[in-house]
């Protein structure tokens, strides 16, 4: 790894994975997949707000029917309203505009076709009732098994083994597809929350670079030091910035010696010179992606 | 000085030898973009707030105006612009303008009737599998009936203790009769919670297990169809040898057609996904799922929403009609229902 790929890692932190997806303009986007964290934490808040909304229907419910309702009875009739409650809930919230639940708008996280094309309700239909199959069946059945047979052990395990399974699904492709993702081909997504900032180009320039200087380096070291120049003003930041200039010195053999206060308006020079230079060979055909390239271009 | 850089200073209006102000196209493109960008973002703020409904028509009809500009200027800028942050907003704009764009628009209600139009197209479109999941539940029905007639300790063979409820070798006409085929109505709230537990209870595990181990290239479907099928064969031996066939018929016909139809489907479903997965054609296997899973999942959604009429019919009206005749009336109105829902009635058009 160079020192640019350390640069890169510290400064961007990138650690969601990537998958691309092709608009109908046929334009292709990255997106940036959920991770399993927070489609957790979305599940348990939507769980809470049902159970809450559910809580209070029931207390109504209660007092309208207090007599004749045996256990096993109201157990059934707490499956029923729980089973309605939830497939209106999540199919309801996935279908408007906003486009998900509370419990994934609070996360910051999305449903997509995962070919790009536009979502069609069926498919959220579809991911959300098998949402039924994968957990919330086999748990109504669990709870609602209460006293049975001996054959009731072994349905236990047959049960638990059975969410298991959907579960470790999850983890063993690489869209991080549940099973309703899979059979409606979706994936979950997280929301891209990211800002325009200002241009970091000088309009007049105090250094002034030759084309065999800016030959130095290629596409990613412009970008690392991009990033680094955005970086908020702190001592951490200063200390980088001037070991960054002293680099770039000693590798342009930049001819007299560059004073401390200097450093960020030579940075933003290079920066600007850089970017020109490289943007004008990008245009005529002559991309750099990155130092190795350019040194080989240059030869 | 380089060609490009002498044309730059002319643009620029700018004598040769004085130092030129630095123009880059990426700059200047980001002038003149910038606002459209800021405008669609604005509206996307909007419609993520308070919907859609809070745009004026003006707003409504700018929107994709400016999110098709926006993915154009995307390309532009993949082309022309090594900004990072500036690659990284644009594509973070496109790809929030685009999941406003095309997420579907509809209430449920409306997803509830497409959903109703599109059930029995799918099972239209599955119908071998339908005929194979049905040919291995009659399969499973003849065989249990067979072999219990001549021999009833198959009963307890085929019929597990918990769902045979009683019932069993031992059991006289009488204690069949009075507790099983004509048992009172025990009242509303009672057999609602009758008709939920059975819902989540043994027909709905034995229909999604057939529809989900279709994923298993179908063996298990056709397996588990087959053993249904034993166990309501070794019922109706049963009932057969104690000179009950016909009110057994009756007491399961009012609810079975729409039950074990129902169970079919799940099998068709299961078997559509077993077929998808071991030929995918020319996509890859999960390609292929995703393609035609949506299908299958019609199938089942639609299974389920048989099992519960059949619920109601079960838990309800099977225990207020006492009489056999009337529950073949309400088993074969039950029967033209479907048909006619299913395959005679269909909607032709596909939904959008």
């Amino acid at each position: 790894m160079t020192t640019t790929d350390a640069a890169a890692n510290v400064l961007r932190r990138e650690w969601r994975k990537r998958r691309e997806i092709v608009t109908p303009e046929a334009v292709p986007l990255t997106v940036e997949l959920a991770e399993f964290s927070e489609r957790a934490i979305a599940l348990l808040i939507d769980l809470v707000i049902l159970f809450v909304a559910i809580f209070v229907l029931l207390f109504m419910l209660a007092f309208l029917t207090v007599k004749g309702l045996s256990g096993v009875v109201f157990v059934g009739v707490l499956m029923l309203v729980l089973f309605f409650s939830r497939v209106v809930y999540f199919i309801h919230f996935e279908l408007t505009a906003r486009g998900a639940t509370p419990g994934k708008r609070a996360v910051g996280i999305r449903v997509v076709d995962r070919r790009g094309g536009p979502l069609q309700a069926s498919a959220v239909i579809a991911r959300n009732l098998t949402r039924e199959i994968e957990i919330f069946l086999p748990l109504s059945m669990l709870i609602s098994a209460g006293g049975g047979g001996p054959g009731v052990h072994w349905g236990y395990l047959l049960l638990l083994g059975w969410m298991i399974c959907f579960l470790a699904l999850m983890f063993f492709n690489r869209d991080r597809m549940r099973a309703g993702d899979l059979i409606a081909g979706t994936m979950v997504i997280a929301l891209p929350r990211q800002r325009l900032l200002g241009d970091l180009v000088e309009a007049r320039a105090r250094f002034v670079f030759a084309d065999d200087q800016l030959e130095a380096y290629g596409k990613r070291e412009l970008q690392v030091l991009e990033d680094l120049l955005r970086r908020p003003n702190d001592r951490e930041t200063q200390v980088l910035l001037r070991d960054v200039a002293d680099r770039i010195c000693r590798k342009i053999a930049w001819p007299q010696p560059l004073p401390p206060a200097d450093t960020v308006p030579f940075l933003r020079d290079f920066y600007t010179a850089q970017r020109a230079f490289l943007e004008r060979e990008q245009l005529f055909g002559r991309p750099r992606a990155d130092k190795f390239e350019a040194a080989a271009k240059r030869d | 000085m380089s060609i490009e850089s002498e044309i730059a200073s002319e643009v620029a209006g700018l004598q040769p030898g004085q130092r030129p102000a630095i123009t880059l196209k990426s700059a200047e493109f980001r002038r003149t973009r910038e606002q459209g960008w800021a405008d669609l973002e604005k509206l996307i703020g909007i419609t993520q707030g308070k919907g859609v409904r809070a745009l004026s028509p003006d707003e409504l009809e700018r929107m994709p105006q400016l999110y098709r500009a926006t993915l154009s200027s995307l390309s532009v800028a993949r082309a022309i612009a090594l900004d990072r942050n500036l690659l990284l907003y644009l594509e973070s704009l496109s790809l929030r303008a685009y999941l406003a764009l095309y997420s579907p628009r509809i209430g449920i209600i409306e997803a509830g009737r497409q959903f109703l139009r599109a059930f029995p197209a799918a099972v239209i479109s599955a119908r071998w599998h339908v005929l194979i999941a049905f040919l291995s539940l009659a399969l499973g029905i003849v065989a249990g009936f067979w072999l219990t007639i001549g021999d009833e300790s198959w009963f307890t063979t085929f019929v597990p203790g918990w769902l045979s409820g009683g019932r069993g070798v031992a059991s006289t006409r009488a204690s069949l009769l009075n507790g099983e085929i004509f048992a009172p109505w025990p009242g509303f709230a009672v057999s609602l919670g009758i008709v939920s537990n059975y819902l989540f209870s043994h027909n709905t595990l034995v229909g999604i297990l057939s529809f989900s181990l279709g994923l298993f290239a179908g063996v298990p479907t056709v397996l588990l169809l087959a053993y249904q099928g034993l166990t309501l064969g070794a019922f109706l031996a049963l009932h057969y040898n104690r000179d009950l066939t016909v009110d057994f018929l009756g007491w399961l016909s009012i609810h079975g057609v729409t039950e074990l139809t129902a169970i079919v489907l799940f099998g068709a479903g299961g078997l559509v996904l077993a077929e998808k997965m071991l030929f995918p054609d020319r996509y890859s296997r999960v390609d292929s799922l995703a393609l035609h899973g949506r299908r299958a999942a019609e199938i089942a959604v639609g299974a389920v929403m048989m099992l519960f009429v059949a619920g109601i019919l079960e838990g309800e009206f099977r225990q207020l009609v006492a009489s056999t005749p009337w529950r073949f009336v309400i088993a074969a109105a039950s029967a033209v229902g479907w048909l006619c829902y299913l395959i005679l009635l269909r909607p032709r058009e596909p939904a959008l």
